[in-house]
């Protein structure tokens, strides 16, 4: 806008110039006129091109139910290939916090005639990866390496999904393991102020433990559950082999109708129930006398990833806390408050509700004043939504930015899965765009009048409490917790 | 033989892509590819600044990025000031002052751009990765900072607050971060690399507009930069786009450099900070070659044998055999004008830090004592070259890797040349990079855990 205005100006006193080219101009009334700047000039709008390349992508579905997603790349000599299970931590009963991630941990030590070493040693001799993670809504394993290993390699994840060997010897170090690294996470503060606001806004209910569950349930953990587990999840109704990279697609879905074609396990478990929605606020300091730099996170209930406003909340969200340097968050309390190195809202996106949460961290004595500008700021977002060119930057960022995300093909391998993972619709990708552009001004105000609630989230501060309390007086009653 | 076979191969794609005939899939059918960087067009603008251009229409976009040789190895009075300015080279300038604080990022953004710079102890970096149609609103945008800096004391005020956060944040919450910071001060006792990059806050806080402005006279020339370009787009219009926004830069005369001797260590030296961990940290270095030293392959390999993977051998002892550890590390740091070797883990609550350093310095004593198995060696070898043959996918990667080759070595070094390199290190190599440089009299250790524990100790 300011740089139309700009030409237009420049426009007028040319045109002014001309039309009295026989009187003597005053020199002082006309700037010569320069080149202009590139930033004046209108942004360059370049035709979109799809996302997806049709002609590299390929999909399948086994007799089993086992679906396929293959997107060829033949550029470098390389591939990565997994298979996502459509289950994760969030199916965890109240007895077994942090199943999956410990299920995840065991898969990877040892299958098929491979004990833990042995199969560390087959990936390994080929510089490869093989691994096994788990989040809230999935389970992964996956593997990558050159494109001439890849009969070995494909071999190795059939074992590590298929013939995890869940030896008890290896159990037990696992358990170890987990409870160390639970241990050690709360050596980081914006861990433990993540924990204890989830805790915070869900208690009993699974989202109110970290997905890589609590002390007193990984202790007990045997072998045995990680198997039950294992076959309650990993199962062909309810999962997504995948592969990208240097290789033939046709022969891909071949190979996989051959190793996992006669795969047979578990229909695929119900949904596990959403959390309820916090009912107020709760203040909480999370006591750690030593540190100078206070961890804050600020945060109520959020939406699921098939929210009918979801896009509403992304664009929002973009000028709010999660559009780079130029949020309001970012520009207010960074850039012209210099409280902090960095601050940023999220909702995190689950199949059920997850949280929406503003995360930061600033020197102890300004805790007060940093919370007084982020609350401020949470406000505005009602009284003063996103619009006009806020409110297009903000368009513009999330489009303009699209397909510079998924750039390479395993990024548009994971969106695509991401996709499949919550059943939202295929063609997303490529009609994401258009539909950040028709949001409306409205549609922005009313989503985040439904998706925000000041009065009701909750804070988290970990640092020193003594030099806390009076800081979050004001904001309701403080309670002092432990790490 | 296997890495001849692909230098080979190599060497024919590049040669064919000239003449326009290459076929990426008859490449990769035979197992071979073209090393994406050899295509690399080096431009000198006649102030010296050096332009590297690689044109690959693969997908959209671009990345363009600013190399500036200077880091916190070039900091004499403040230290922190090459960090800090790099923070200030965000704020404003003549020219975009009407748009206002933060145009910078703004007009990046809002084209869906990402924009961002790091500083390390050789180099600051400023980026930008683009839809291509905004290249040439980049390269005037980074001309305009680098030609028309505005540095006042009104903007020093709010970014050096912002900066000591970040500080606090990566130093002194962060058990990790100190047992770094105190090793490179412990190994280092005259190199300038014991200064940490993000500075100490006393010195920041001392720092003014002029200084900050002094600075930027002393290293911000032309013939001090190096502009890295990859993606989707026209040489000859981008070549003509630089030399228009970044030909009247000055060039320097002279840019003054730190002396980089360090004297030889000959006595093991010890630290410890005492933090409220319960995860205590034992954190071994060694002053180690700078990069493109022949024994820096060698010493990558020794790493890998040590601690990659769950086959290493601080693995097996640290982790698998005994619940010392959850993941040890080692790695060698190759920074341009000396090298750090690292050895060390985050150990597990309750463990004695001691017993886990016996463990750590008999595993690397045993490596002295006898060479790597042929297993051992040739699976450090096979990541080593997968890393470098995957991870080439982004624009950003392969400005990053053209750019870092050319500051450190002035020229691209072939993908093969590195391949051949890591293909030719032998057992004896590593055993004696490991006899010469981590002997005891040699090392440096770090201890972080909490004052109560120190207490008790005999």
């Amino acid at each position: 806008m300011r740089a139309a205005l700009r030409a237009a100006l420049i426009t007028t006193a040319l045109s002014a110039l001309a039309s009295c080219a026989n009187a003597p101009a005053a020199p002082e009334q006309v700037a010569p006129a320069r080149e202009p700047f590139a930033w004046e000039l209108p942004p360059v709008v370049a035709a979109e091109k799809p996302i997806v390349d049709a002609a590299r992508l390929h999909r399948a579905t086994l007799a089993n139910g086992l679906q396929v997603l293959v997107l060829e790349d033949r550029r470098l000599p390389e591939f990565s290939a997994g298979l996502v299970a459509l289950r994760g931590a969030a199916l965890e009963g109240s007895s077994e916090l942090g199943l999956a991630s410990f299920t995840a941990a065991l898969m990877e030590r040892g299958a098929g005639e491979r004990d833990a070493f042995a199969l560390a040693a087959a990936a390994e001799d080929l510089g490869a990866d093989i691994g096994v993670s788990s989040d809230w809504d999935t389970l992964r394993a996956s593997t990558s390496g050159l494109s001439r290993d890849f009969d070995a390699l494909f071999e190795l994840l059939a074992d590590v999904v298929l013939r995890p060997r869940f030896a008890a010897a290896d159990a037990k170090r696992a358990v170890a393991e987990q409870r160390a690294a639970l241990a050690q996470a709360k050596d980081d503060p914006a861990a433990l102020a993540g924990q204890h606001l989830m805790r915070a806004l869900y208690g009993e209910h699974r989202f109110g433990s970290p997905a890589g569950g609590v002390d007193a349930t990984v202790a007990r953990f045997t072998a045995a559950d990680a198997r039950a587990f294992h076959a309650r999840v990993v199962t062909p109704a309810g999962a997504i082999l995948w592969a990208t990279g240097d290789l033939d697609a046709a022969a891909f879905i071949a190979r996989a109708s051959l190793t996992f074609g006669a795969w047979r396990g578990a229909e695929l478990a119900a949904a596990p129930p959403a959390p309820p929605v916090p009912a107020k606020r709760r203040v909480v300091i999370v006591d750690r006398p030593e540190l100078g730099q206070a961890q804050i996170a600020i945060g109520h209930e959020g939406i699921a990833r098939t929210d009918a406003r979801r896009l509403e909340a992304q664009l929002f969200n973009t000028a709010f806390g999660n559009g780079g340097f130029s949020a309001r968050l970012m520009a207010r309390i960074r850039a012209a408050e210099g409280l902090t190195y960095g601050i940023g809202s999220q909702f995190s996106q689950r199949r059920a509700p997850g949280p929406f949460a503003i995360t930061t961290f600033t020197r102890v004595p300004e805790v007060g004043k940093l919370l007084a500008s982020t609350f401020e700021e949470l406000e505005r977002l009602l009284t003063d939504p996103p619009a006009g060119e806020e409110l297009e930057r903000a368009r513009r960022l999330r489009t303009g930015g699209f397909p510079l995300a998924l750039e390479t093909s395993p990024a548009v391998l994971a969106a695509l899965l991401d996709l499949d993972v919550y059943g939202l619709p295929r063609d997303t990708l490529d009609t994401y765009r258009a539909r950040m552009r028709e949001i409306s001004e409205a549609e922005i105000a009313a989503a985040a009048r439904d998706l925000i609630h000041p009065e009701r989230a909750s804070i988290v501060v970990v640092g020193p409490a003594d030099a806390l309390r009076e800081q979050l007086a004001k904001y309701g009653e403080v309670e002092v917790a432990a790490p | 033989m296997h890495v001849r076979t692909i230098a080979q191969g190599l060497f024919i794609a590049a040669v064919v892509s000239v003449v326009g005939v290459a076929s990426p899939a008859v490449a990769a059918a035979e197992g071979e590819f073209a090393d994406p960087a050899l295509r690399t067009k080096i431009t000198t603008l006649t102030n010296g600044l050096t332009l590297l251009t690689l044109e690959d229409h693969a997908t959209p976009t671009v990345s363009l990025q600013v190399w500036v040789r200077v880091g916190s190895g070039d900091e004499s009075r403040f230290t922190g000031i090459a960090h800090l300015f790099e923070h200030m080279n965000f704020l404003s300038s003549k020219n975009l002052a009407p748009l206002g604080a933060e145009a910078y990022t703004r007009l990046v953004e809002e084209r869906g751009g990402r924009i961002n710079a790091y500083t390390s102890r050789d180099v600051t970096v400023y980026f930008e990765d683009v839809a291509s149609e905004h290249l040439p609103l980049m390269i005037a945008l980074e001309g305009e900072r680098f030609a028309n800096l505005l540095v006042t004391e009104q903007a020093l005020k709010a970014e050096r607050q912002v900066v000591i956060e970040e500080r606090r944040l990566r130093s002194e919450n962060d058990p990790e971060g100190l047992a770094f910071e105190t090793l490179m001060a412990l190994t280092y006792q005259a190199h300038p690399y014991r200064i940490p990059t993000v500075g100490w806050i006393s010195d920041l806080e001392k720092v003014t507009a002029a200084d900050c402005q002094a600075f930027w006279e002393t290293y911000y020339a032309a013939n001090n930069l190096v502009i890295a370009i990859a993606g989707d787009f026209d040489t000859d219009a981008t070549v003509a786009l630089v030399e228009k926004h970044f030909g009247g830069l000055r060039r320097a005369a002279t840019i003054p450099r730190n002396p980089q001797e360090e004297p030889a260590q000959d006595g093991e030296r010890r630290a410890v900070a005492h933090y409220p961990v319960q995860a205590p940290i034992v954190l071994a270095g060694f002053a180690a070659p700078a990069t493109g030293h022949p024994d820096s392959d060698a010493l990558d390999i020794a790493a890998g044998v040590l601690a990659n993977g769950r086959t290493s051998r601080l693995y097996r002892e640290m982790v698998f055999d005994a619940p010392l550890a959850l993941e040890p590390q080692a790695f060698y740091w190759e920074l341009q004008r000396a090298g750090l070797f690292m050895a060390g883990a985050t150990l597990r609550p309750g463990v004695d830090v001691a017993k886990a350093e016996r463990v750590l310095f008999a595993e690397i004593a045993r490596l002295a004592d006898e060479p790597p198995s042929p297993e051992e060696l040739r699976r450090a070898k096979r990541t080593l070259e997968v890393s470098w043959i995957r991870g080439q996918g982004s624009a950003h990667a392969l400005a990053s890797r053209v750019a870092q080759d050319y500051v450190a070595f002035g020229r691209i070094e072939p993908l093969a040349e590195k391949l051949a390199a890591i293909e030719r290190v032998t057992a004896e190599d590593v055993q004696r990079v490991v006899r010469e440089y981590l002997a005891p009299n040699k090392r440096n250790v770090v201890h972080v855990f909490p004052q109560a524990e120190q207490e008790g100790r005999p």
